[in-house]
């Protein structure tokens, strides 16, 4: 496993400039919940967070609690570095996540705890957090049937 | 076009020094491009009244123009990156229609290369401390600009079960090209073993699946059908033209990533020019990762979606091949100064005007320029043609 110690990735990563459309997906991302962003108006879900529904440009929106499992829509192996800070946790898999219950809407994040040279387009996945501070927590998705989805 | 009213055309085209430019800088670049553009249409920088450009500073068409010596009565600087320049030559076009400007003068210019080396090309997206806006839900799980361009890849594979030796083709058809074109950054022969052996950046993309970083640019000469009648060179009709966007930054805000906004700038600018795919006898086709040509010809309907995998192999792409694309050798091989749009507008004047030599499709008289930017976020269609209509 690529791990930084016990981070999969290093301190030295950007970190989110949170406002007031976008807070609340960190704020449930602290508390270790997977939420989605959808319209109240006409139900579809949008991410990342924003203040307009891209369907029918309601502004009433709620956030929805997910499952915390979902499938790899699709994924790569970054084997580049191109953020130093990440020289040395290449290579690592960034994918598109469909989570469970987020009505085809998908999240671009990580899988871990599985050599990238296993990772597959449709594989069942649970979501992992990792604490980055105690403010910041970003969720990862390992492979399903692994473990009892316990935080890394 | 206006029934019976002015027609846009293009009537000077130039490419600048390329790949290479460490004494040259940015504007010099742009300089140097508009004086040949202006020179190849038999005109000078007095006759010109419309400027156009795009790059990454905020009033850039104002300080390119002063540094031009120009004061335009029309200007535009949209900026759709890779897709630029088909959106300023198509807003080019409706101004110089509209009685708006005579004449247009649109640059390009870049010393990437020189200038920031090579770390920008394929890393963005995820570059430096920097993520504006949503760009920061792909850069903190340490996505690439690369890496949205080979998920959009593995989706396609997933799918339609395309192959790397496939993407692999579309490299190998655009070095055949760069071999003829004296100017290119990489010129020595290719094949598909080559690629699909080369180190892997993002997974399935390769290292030769990916585009080259250059010093560079462009420029061309938007005017009418009339002024340009007694002008230097034969006159290109700009017979239609659309761009649309799907998403800005994050990915996750695209819902197919298989499917880009070729679909749609496409269908508006072939029945803007009353032209089918059938009809286009060379494509210019932004190249910055081999899966942005096979996703572009599948997406303005050159074959079925799905179909791109057998569409590009086996040298389609090549000259005599199913549809001969990027014949300068594209940014695959040649010159790739980040927004690389100029160059295939060029390169389409080129092939109607009969220019190219040994990479002359015979009897070229409809081609497509289709410009990507972003991460295939931003597209636009240019149908260009020897004849009016």
């Amino acid at each position: 496993m690529s791990a930084v110690g016990d981070r999969f990735f290093p301190d030295a990563m950007p970190s989110p400039a949170a406002n007031a459309e976008t807070a609340g997906w960190w704020e449930a991302c602290a508390e270790h919940r997977l939420v989605v962003q959808r319209c109240i108006a006409c139900g579809t879900t949008r991410h990342p967070p924003g203040p307009v529904c891209p369907s029918c440009r309601s502004l009433d929106w709620r956030w929805q609690e997910l499952p915390g499992t979902g499938t790899v829509y699709t994924f790569t192996v970054v084997r580049q570095a191109f953020l130093p800070a990440l020289a040395d946790t290449v290579p690592y898999v960034v994918a598109a996540v469909e989570p469970d219950g987020a009505g085809g809407q998908r999240m671009v994040s990580n899988i871990v705890d599985i050599d990238p040279e296993d990772v597959e387009v449709r594989m069942a996945v649970e979501v992992v957090w990792e604490d980055m501070s105690p403010e910041l927590a970003l969720p990862r998705f390992r492979p399903r049937a692994l473990g009892n989805g316990e935080g890394r | 076009m206006t029934p019976g009213g002015r027609q846009a055309v293009i009537a000077g085209v130039a490419t600048s020094d390329y790949p290479s430019l460490p004494n040259m800088s940015e504007h010099a670049v742009h300089g140097q491009a508009a004086d040949r553009a202006l020179a190849d249409a038999g005109l000078t920088f007095a006759d010109v009244d419309g400027f156009a450009t795009a790059g990454f500073f905020p009033m850039y068409a104002v300080g390119v123009a002063e540094y031009l010596g120009l004061h335009p009565t029309y200007y535009d600087e949209t900026n759709a990156g890779g897709a630029s320049f088909e959106v300023l030559v198509e807003h080019a076009k409706y101004a110089v229609e509209a009685g708006a400007a005579e004449v247009v003068l649109v640059t390009y210019g870049s010393v990437q290369l020189s200038q920031m080396g090579r770390r920008l090309g394929t890393g963005g997206g995820g570059g430096g401390g920097f993520a504006p806006g949503p760009a920061i839900y792909d850069a903190l799980w340490g996505n690439t600009l690369v890496g949205n361009y080979a998920m959009a890849a593995r989706r396609h594979m997933h799918e339609y079960g395309t192959t790397p030796e496939q993407l692999a083709a579309i490299a190998v058809s655009m070095r055949e090209y760069a071999g003829h074109n004296p100017q290119a950054q990489y010129r020595d022969p290719l094949t598909v073993e080559d690629v699909v052996t080369s180190r892997l950046v993002a997974d399935p993309l390769h290292k030769l699946d990916c585009c080259v970083i250059s010093d560079g640019g462009g420029a061309c000469v938007v005017t009418t059908a009339e002024r340009a009648a007694d002008l230097a060179k034969p006159p290109v009709h700009i017979l239609g033209g659309a761009h649309t966007t799907t998403h800005h930054m994050n990915l996750s805000a695209d819902a197919d990533l298989t499917v880009t906004g070729a679909v749609e700038s496409g269908r508006l600018a072939f029945e803007r020019a009353r032209l089918t795919p059938a009809d286009v006898d060379v494509a210019q086709i932004y190249d910055s990762f081999t899966i942005t040509v096979l996703l572009t010809l599948e997406d303005l309907g050159f074959c079925k979606k799905g179909e791109g995998g057998d569409f590009v192999a086996d040298g389609g792409l090549s000259l005599g091949g199913r549809l001969p694309t990027n014949t300068d050798g594209g940014g695959l091989s040649a010159c790739h100064p980040g927004m690389r749009g100029m160059f295939l507008i060029v390169e389409a004047v080129r092939q109607l005007r009969g220019e190219c030599g040994p990479t002359q499709v015979p009897g070229a008289s409809i081609a497509v320029a289709h410009g990507t930017g972003g991460m295939l976020s931003a597209s636009a269609t240019l149908l260009l043609g020897k004849e009016a209509s």
